[in-house]
């Protein structure tokens, strides 16, 4: 991998030595804790320049805190979205839509997409994703006092609610997971081979619903219009790309850390579990504590912002795990607080490209947690095992071995 | 009191109607409705709480609730007009 060097624009002083690719805890660790580790970009000033900082290893800007990143994420105009992480994997540069899209495009794809995942059409999908936690976690428990969470809930339940959502059959689910892992966490190698294979089945799912429609998202999609016009194959393609993509980690990731903070800290599981009132304000809070995802614009303009350079072209990097451990926020950032109110975090972003999953997202989360908690006793990471943690541009956690025996 | 919607800003994070739904109404697509929103009297501390919950910043609250019964034309004008 190339490192890029240090445009000469950037100032000597405004460079540190921070990655969320390569610094300590970002690579795979045994018990690691990426998101404390990162909260140590609030030692120093409160913008710098990291030379190593994508997957492909481009330097960013790195905005520390949370008002910056708001002020970044809001004004699309300076702060382009239009940056082609997927298909740059394949020598490509379409955009996944609606999140490389920028306004005004953005807003009639977005318009498109988000009845489909509004608070209301998320309400309505509860009592099936409550169903399936459920069953989830009755086969475990079933025949076992311990398992190895990521394999055995948090994956199979996010990922099968979402396969739902998409019209896909369950039986894909292992391979949709592997398929994700590739591409978020695979080496140079892996990772074009896992994008060619989800957009040949992204290609190929799309013509099957133009020929046999059936009630599912990609015969909404090929059926769809926007401004009195089909969609083209492009569109359809980065739509479906990026729903396949944004769906399938995430929320297993949000719940696979949730879960180990929970292991090690069983008084807070314990308040949990007995006042499950309380999973609801407590999901704000690990979703503030642990949140998965880097957010990357490009610079269309040269622009000087809270004293740094930054030049057209240039990539910006709003880590959510950054904002969300500002001091200048958050009382106490790196104290996990369930009870935190006027919990304001960034996890999901902010400005125009909010994410548009996040009412199932959280729904899933506390879901998730409530059954959780609700069937299985008091649990531990099991003796002898040690989680393995991950950084990057989606931070990760697997081998997450929980014991209740 | 009252709400100020600064309609431009919401991006739909819903979690103004998360904290009181009866006051934050959303649209289909869970934006915020576009107008103002007069408080009731008992619902000031939840409407606050709704506002303060936004991640735009795009409500905002508005304490002087005698403003309203203030219109310009009933206030003694000075100066040069
Ligand atoms: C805990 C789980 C999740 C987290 C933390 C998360 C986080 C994010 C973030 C930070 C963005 C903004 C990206 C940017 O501005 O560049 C985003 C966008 C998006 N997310 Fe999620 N996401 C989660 C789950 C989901 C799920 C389950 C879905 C789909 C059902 C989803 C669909 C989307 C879509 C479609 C966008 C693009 C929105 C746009 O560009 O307008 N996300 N997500
Ligand atoms: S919390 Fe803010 S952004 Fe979200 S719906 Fe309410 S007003 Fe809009």
């Amino acid at each position: 991998m190339a490192i890029n060097p240090v445009p000469d624009h950037v100032p000597p002083e405004m460079v540190r030595d921070f990655s969320l690719f390569t610094s300590p805890g970002m690579p795979p660790t045994p018990n690691g804790d990426p998101h404390a580790a990162v909260a140590c970009a609030h030692d120093g000033p409160p913008i710098f320049y990291s030379p190593y900082n994508t997957q492909d290893g481009r330097g960013t800007w790195v905005i520390t805190r949370a008002a910056d990143q708001r002020k970044v994420l809001q004004d699309t105009e300076t702060f382009s979205s239009h940056r082609s992480i997927f298909s740059s994997i394949l020598g490509e540069t379409w955009p996944t839509i609606p999140l490389e899209l920028d306004p005004p495009a953005h807003g009639a794809f977005r318009s498109l997409l988000s009845p489909l995942l509004s608070p209301k059409r998320v309400t309505a999908l509860e009592p099936a994703v409550r169903e399936r936690a459920i069953a989830l976690i009755d086969r475990i428990t079933a025949s076992a006092t311990s398992c190895d969470v990521m394999k055995d809930f948090a994956f199979p339940f996010t990922v099968s609610i979402f396969l739902r959502f998409l019209g896909l059959p369950d039986q894909g689910l292992d391979t949709f997971v592997g398929w994700a892992k590739d591409l978020l966490h695979g080496d140079d190698v892996e990772r074009p081979v896992a994008a060619r294979k989800i957009v040949a089945f992204i290609d190929e799912l799309a013509t099957n619903r133009r020929k046999d429609p059936v009630d599912d998202l990609m015969t909404f999609i090929v059926q769809a219009q926007i401004e009195g016009r089909r969609l083209t194959d492009g569109e359809i393609r980065g739509i479906g790309v990026l729903v396949f993509v944004a769906g399938l980690d995430t929320v297993a990731a949000a719940i696979g850390f949730d879960l180990a903070y929970l292991a090690r800290n069983l008084k807070d599981q314990e308040l949990l579990r007995s006042e499950p009132a309380r999973i609801l304000l407590a999901t704000e809070e690990l979703l503030r504590a642990y949140p998965p995802i880097q957010l990357i614009r490009v610079a269309t303009k040269d622009i000087d912002f809270e004293g740094a350079p930054i030049r057209k072209g240039d990539y910006v990097s709003c880590a959510t795990m950054i904002a969300n451990r500002d001091p200048e926020e958050f009382e106490s950032p790196n104290t996990v607080d369930l009870a935190r109110e006027h919990n304001r975090h960034a996890a999901f972003g902010y400005g125009p490209h909010r994410c548009l999953g996040s009412h199932l997202a959280r729904r899933e989360i506390v879901i998730g947690l409530e059954e959780w908690l609700a069937r299985i006793p008091t649990f531990r990471i099991k003796e002898g095992t040690a989680p393995i943690t991950c950084g990057g541009h989606v931070f990760g956690i697997e081998n997450l071995i929980l014991d209740w025996s | 009191m009252r709400i100020i919607v600064h309609n431009a800003k919401c991006q739909g994070h819903a979690r103004c109607w998360a904290q009181a739904p009866d006051i934050f109404k959303l649209d289909d697509d869970g934006y915020i409705l576009p107008g103002d929103i007069q408080v009731a009297e008992g619902e000031q501390l939840l409407a606050s709480q709704g506002a303060r919950s936004c991640p735009e910043r795009a409500l905002e609250v508005d304490r002087t609730s005698a403003a309203r019964f203030e219109p310009a034309a009933m206030q003694p004008r000075t100066g040069e007009a």
